[in-house]
Parts: structure tokens; C-alpha cells; sequence
């Protein structure tokens, strides 16, 4: 019994919050929103359950009749559950609380304060959104990611939750808990949406460039091996190998110009088809992407097929890394990414969906001029920014010296005075540390640590202190030789910022200094 | 290397740790070099054809290593081992080969732990393990303190945290 009429902007309150206004008792239970899974759900169940009943009946029809009996068995079943599913699923939205109750058999009930509450996600398949669906998902910080997943509420519903649940946030916060209870009798209505202020949109341009610049070898890696294995279980593998055998006798007889012709033409066709696929599967996923800001609240918006709402939080903001691959630092183009508790990631990589993405790619300046719309105040900072230690060069070449003297005597064995050649390894692990050198460096700006580094591509990390959960240094016994050492920051999302190759000194100084700084803002949250 | 003006923690651990260091992780390292040398050894000269001399020169190798990296590992751990507070911050510093020093503001964390295993109890040790936020390196511990010292560090957080107060 959902009220599909209802205006998506949370026009009309919801009657239970009405009768409940009046209630003066100190623990009054506001109501804010109700409701209950979309109809459109059980058509959504129907189908899925004949997709997966499609494989028995057919084994049915035509070897066995008797699993068309465990078909239906199972279809009913599906059906069954799927209804008494619809039928228990309750969410209620109070001042303090979100509770989802489901369950026919063993009743649950879950509850997530509001404070836990992290990210609202929205997510819509094509066929969910013919029908008007929304998934709705709500994080917590646990690091589970998703918390409660409530499959499907209706569009108008949703929005409404998601405004009201904002709203209900809104007033937790700027009112102090005590004060607040005679107030949220006229909080309780939803409050007209704030203005909504369009930080970035993603022309469709960048969203070509970004997949014409996803250039993932590990992708290929992947593909290959899992067509190799496909090739064997089908019985091809040894036929392909017959082929391969006439295939090199065949390239024998070719002049070594065609046969390079041959081979470059095949790997260009290979990274072609990777890039092409890149390309699609980036306008799919982000299309008509939109970041926008309303109050203190972030929203992207973005999808071709499944689309995808998600709402971050200004200040649950733990970091935000511009990052620039090397063909995109090339083109002078940056991704920006934010990591908020409860998610994790490493380095360079997409979550699935592109959850952490806030801007797909953009013009580096861009990036940066956006910034301030993520973690305000960092306009106002100067980052004088510092270099790492060029001892760290040093200390990647002295690498290279230990793999080359390991790797010489390895070969020399099999490959006779050719293995001198593994003797290129100490310039290349050299040259390697010039390039990290030049790209290493760190910032502290009021309440902001900034990190660059990288190699070929560069890395850009903005983390405030005030979010930091511990300092590490670390001395590996390279570095305690050459009186280096690594800083690791810690927040409690994403992946730990790590600042290698800083002396001793300014490793520690800069560590107490972050510290102390979390440690006043902890003392001040509290 | 110009010396670091940086305050440095300056608590050690109790000094009988080394010894429950050693029976708690040198003991299995012991049993699984005894089990390698007097169990594995014989089936495998009796079972796999290509086992020669060479093979069990090998064999008593990592078997010794494994023993003595289990008894040089707590005297070093414990030589390195300080922690303390400075201000709002618990200082670690801690490493054999790779040495860190952790900074942990106090309000950060989210709950404080007392730890005592079987052992750990006849030594009269306890754990400290303190969880910030956060899903990797979120746990921090100190071992190897008197009990009734961990006791008095695990309270001095709860009143820093200002938990008390409730």
C-alpha cells in the first residue's frame, strides 16, 4: 500500500507524523516516513523466478519429466517467498532512526541510527526503471558497505525518504538533542528542498576520453586467460595447438618485415578492441554524469542502462585523491575520487559501479577548481609544498644493484655471459627513482595534509587531519641505512595514504604534527 | 642523519615477556622443526627417490633457522619495544627489522581491549589492544605489560575518552 501519488519532493507530509506532532512526551516517536516494498517488485520476483526456472523445465522436456515437478516446486517456492517477502517488509524513518522489518518465519528488525547512516545509494536497472523502481541502499560506516538494501521503492518514495532522512540529519545536527524536542513537531514535516548547486557535469567528451584513456593491461591479462580456459574446457586447446604448430610453420616461411607487420597489426588490433570496449563500457556506466551540491550534501547522478544516485556527505569526506594515470597526465586530464568511511579501495582502482568517482575526468585545472565544493576551506590554504629526500634515489638504485647482483649469477648458469645484461637493471631502477623523486611531495596546510607522488602518472591526496586515525613511520632496513623512512597516515575509510622516502626528521616532525592536530579535533568532536 | 627533536615514548615492556615470547612462539617453532627433523625426514628418505644428502643439509638448515630465529626474535623485539603517552597521543615504537612508530590520538579509538591468554596469565601479562576506525590496521596492540599496568592504561584511555562521564 505505497502512495505512488505522492510528489516526489515530499509535498504532503506523512499523515502518521501529523497525529504524532502533538505528543509532548520527552521520547515522542516521531514518524517521519513509512512504507512499504513497490508492488511492481512481485512482477520483477515473477520474472526472475521463470528465468531461473527455464534450465529445469527445459532439462525437463527434454530428458527427464520429473524435474519439470521440481520446476514448479521451485518456481513456487521463489513465488511464495518473494510475496510473503513483500508483504513483511516494513521501513519506518524516525528523528533517530531508521528500522527496516522483514522476515515471515524468524521476524527481524533492524535499526540504524541516524548518525551511523552513511551513504543513501540509489540504484535502478533498465527494467526497474520502466517500471518506476528504485533500489535503495543505506551504508553504515561498518565497512560491510550496505547495510540494508531495500529492493524496490517506488521513485516517489525514495525521494522521499532520502529528503526527509537529509532533512531529519540536518536538524540533528544544528540543534543540540535536548533543546531540539520541542522543535520537531514543526521539524517533522519535510522542509523545503535546499537549492541545488551544480558542481560538475560530465560532457560526453570526457566520458569518451576517459574510456579511450582506460588502458588496463591487467584487463587483457584477465580476458585472455579466461578465454584460454573456456578454449580448453570446449576441447579446442589441442586443436588450437595443432593449428599453432602449421600456424609457426606458416610465419617460418615469411619474411621477418611481415612477419613484424603481422605481429604489431595483431597487437594493435588487441589493444583496439580493449579501448573500444573501455570506451563503451565508460559512456554505459557514466552517462550524463552530474555532481552536484545541496547544503552540505554531495549527489551524483549518473548511468545509461542501470542508473545510479548516490549521495555522500560533506563531511564524511575522509580523502580525496586527484589521480592521473600516465596517458591522462599526458593529455593534461585528471579523475577525482573521494573515499568516505565504510568504503575501501586500493590504489588506482574503481570500485565496482564507480561509488568513490566524483568527477569521471576532467581538465586538471578543473579538478582542482572543484575542490573547494568537496572539503571546503581548502581554497584558503597555501600548501608550501616539500620534497622528499633525494636519497631516495639512492636508495631504488641501490635496489637495482641487489636484484642485478642476484639476478647475474641466476642466469649466467643458462645464458652464459648474456646474463650481464640484467646488469641495465640498476640504471633503469635508477632512473625509476628520479622520476618517483620528482614527483614525490607533501604539503601541511592548516587542516589539510596534501601528498603528491607517482611515477609516471601522479597522484594527487588531500586528506584533513581531522579525520586522521593514526599515524605510522615506518623504516624498512634500507631506510634505517639511509635515515629514511615512510609516513602512513590512516583515516577510517579507504585505503591508508602512505608518504614513502621522507628523512628520518621531517618523517617523525611531520607525524607528531598530524597527530596533534587529530588528536585537538577528536577532543573537539567529542 | 640529523637526530630527530621529536619526543620518543620511553615505557618498556615487562622483561619477562622475552620469556613467554619464547615459550608462546618459540615452543611451536620448536615442535614444528623437531616434527620436520625426526618425522618428515625419515619418510621422506624412505618414500621420495630423489632425496640425497644435499636434500637433508637443506632440511637441517631451515630446521635451525626456524629455531633460532624463534629465540633471537623476543630479546630483539623486547629491546626495541617502547610505548607512552604524550599529551592525547599513545606512542609506539616497535620492529626488528622494520621498525615503526604509531601515533594514535586517544579519542580516536573506538573500544580499548584487555587481552590475557593461558599463558600470558602465568606470566602475570597482559595485551592492550586499542581499534580506531577504519577497516585496515584499525587495531593496534602493546604487549607484554604487567597486568596490573595494562589495567591502569586501559582506564587512563576510558578517562581520557571521557567515558566516565556518562
Amino acid at each position: 500500500m505505497t502512495d505512488d501519488s505522492e510528489p516526489p519532493a515530499g509535498g504532503a507530509p506523512d499523515p502518521a507524523s501529523g497525529t504524532a506532532a502533538p505528543v509532548t512526551a520527552p521520547r515522542a516517536v516521531v514518524v517521519l516516513a513509512k512504507g512499504h516494498l513497490h508492488p511492481a517488485v512481485l512482477l520483477l520476483r515473477l520474472l526472475d523466478a521463470l528465468r531461473q526456472a527455464a534450465f529445469p523445465v527445459l532439462l525437463g522436456a527434454v530428458f527427464q519429466p520429473w524435474f519439470l515437478v521440481l520446476a514448479a516446486v521451485l518456481f513456487l517456492l521463489q513465488l511464495g517467498y518473494a510475496v510473503a517477502r513483500y508483504l513483511t517488509l516494513e521501513y519506518t524513518l524516525t528523528a533517530d532512526e531508521l528500522r527496516v522489518r522483514e522476515g515471515i518465519l524468524e521476524r527481524q528488525e533492524r535499526r540504524i541510527p541516524l548518525d551511523r547512516i552513511q551513504d543513501l545509494g540509489f540504484e535502478s536497472t533498465i527494467l526497474r526503471r520502466a517500471l518506476g523502481l528504485v533500489v535503495v541502499m543505506v551504508e553504515t560506516a561498518s565497512g560491510r558497505g550496505v547495510e540494508a538494501r531495500l529492493d524496490a521503492l517506488s521513485r516517489a518514495d525514495a525521494d522521499h525518504l532520502r529528503e526527509v532522512l537529509l532533512a531529519a540529519r540536518r536538524d540533528r545536527t544544528s540543534a543540540p538533542a535536548s533543546a531540539a524536542d520541542g522543535e520537531h513537531a514543526a521539524a517533522a514535516s519535510p522542509p523545503p528542498p535546499e537549492p541545488e548547486w551544480i558542481v560538475h557535469r560530465s560532457t560526453s567528451g570526457e566520458l569518451l576520453l576517459r574510456g579511450v584513456t582506460d588502458l588496463r593491461l591487467s584487463a587483457f591479462v584477465v580476458t585472455g586467460f579466461a578465454a584460454l580456459q573456456l578454449a580448453d574446457q570446449l576441447g579446442i586447446a589441442t586443436r588450437m595447438l595443432g593449428i599453432a604448430g602449421d600456424f609457426q610453420q606458416w610465419l617460418g616461411r615469411l619474411s621477418p618485415v611481415v612477419l613484424v607487420l603481422l605481429l604489431a597489426s595483431l597487437l594493435l588490433s588487441v589493444i583496439a578492441f580493449g579501448v573500444v570496449t573501455a570506451t563503451i563500457g565508460n559512456l554505459v556506466q557514466f552517462h550524463g554524469f552530474t555532481l552536484a551540491l545541496r547544503g552540505q550534501v554531495l549527489q551524483r547522478r549518473f548511468g545509461l542502462l542501470t542508473t545510479r544516485q548516490k549521495t555522500l556527505p560533506r563531511a564524511r569526506i575522509q580523502r580525496v585523491t586527484v589521480e592521473q594515470p600516465w596517458l591522462r597526465r599526458l593529455l593534461g586530464f585528471a579523475v577525482v575520487k573521494a573515499d568516505s568511511a565504510g568504503g575501501s579501495r586500493q590504489q588506482g582502482e574503481d570500485t565496482s559501479g564507480g561509488w568513490d568517482v566524483v568527477v569521471p575526468l576532467t581538465r586538471l585545472a578543473a579538478a582542482d577548481a572543484l575542490l573547494p565544493a568537496l572539503i571546503p576551506g581548502i581554497e584558503q590554504q597555501a600548501f608550501g609544498w616539500q620534497r622528499g629526500s633525494r636519497r631516495l634515489i639512492l636508495r631504488t638504485a641501490l635496489q637495482g644493484v641487489v636484484l642485478a647482483a642476484l639476478a647475474v649469477p641466476a642466469f649466467w648458469a643458462a645464458w652464459g655471459p648474456w646474463a650481464l645484461l640484467a646488469l641495465v637493471l640498476v640504471p633503469v631502477w635508477a632512473l625509476l627513482g628520479v622520476l618517483a623523486w620528482q614527483n614525490l611531495g607533501f604539503a601541511l596546510g592548516g587542516p589539510f595534509l596534501a601528498l603528491r607522488h607517482g611515477i609516471v602518472g601522479r597522484y594527487l591526496a588531500y586528506v584533513p587531519t581531522a579525520k586522521v586515525q593514526a599515524v605510522v613511520v615506518r623504516q624498512s632496513p634500507f631506510a634505517q641505512l639511509l635515515g629514511l623512512a615512510d609516513l602512513t597516515v590512516y583515516v577510517a575509510g579507504g585505503s591508508p595514504t602512505r608518504l614513502p622516502d621522507l628523512t628520518l626528521g621531517d618523517a617523525k616532525r611531520l607525524a607528531l604534527e598530524i597527530a596533534e592536530h587529530a588528536a585537538v579535533a577528536a577532543a573537539a568532536d567529542w | 642523519m640529523q637526530p630527530a627533536a621529536t619526543p620518543r615514548p620511553h615505557e618498556r615492556l615487562q622483561r619477562r615477556v622475552v620469556l613467554y615470547w619464547l615459550l608462546a612462539d618459540g615452543l611451536s617453532s620448536l615442535v614444528v622443526s623437531a616434527l620436520a627433523w625426526f618425522v618428515g625426514r625419515p619418510l621422506l628418505a624412505k618414500y621420495w627417490e630423489a632425496w640425497s644428502p644435499t636434500w637433508e643439509n637443506v632440511l637441517l638448515g631451515a630446521c635451525l633457522g626456524l629455531v633460532a630465529l624463534a629465540v633471537l626474535t623476543p630479546p630483539l623485539a623486547y629491546a626495541r619495544w617502547r610505548f607512552g603517552f604524550l599529551g592525547d597521543l599513545l606512542l609506539m615504537r616497535y620492529g626488528i627489522l622494520f621498525v615503526e612508530e604509531r601515533a594514535v590520538p586517544v579519542r580516536r579509538m573506538q573500544h580499548v581491549d584487555l587481552v590475557r591468554g593461558p599463558i600470558e596469565r602465568l606470566f602475570g601479562l597482559a595485551t592492550l589492544v586499542v581499534f580506531t576506525a577504519g577497516n585496515e590496521g584499525s587495531a593496534f596492540r602493546v604487549p607484554g605489560l604487567a597486568a596490573s599496568r595494562a589495567q591502569e592504561l586501559r582506564d587512563f584511555i576510558v578517562e581520557a575518552r571521557g567515558d566516565g562521564r556518562l
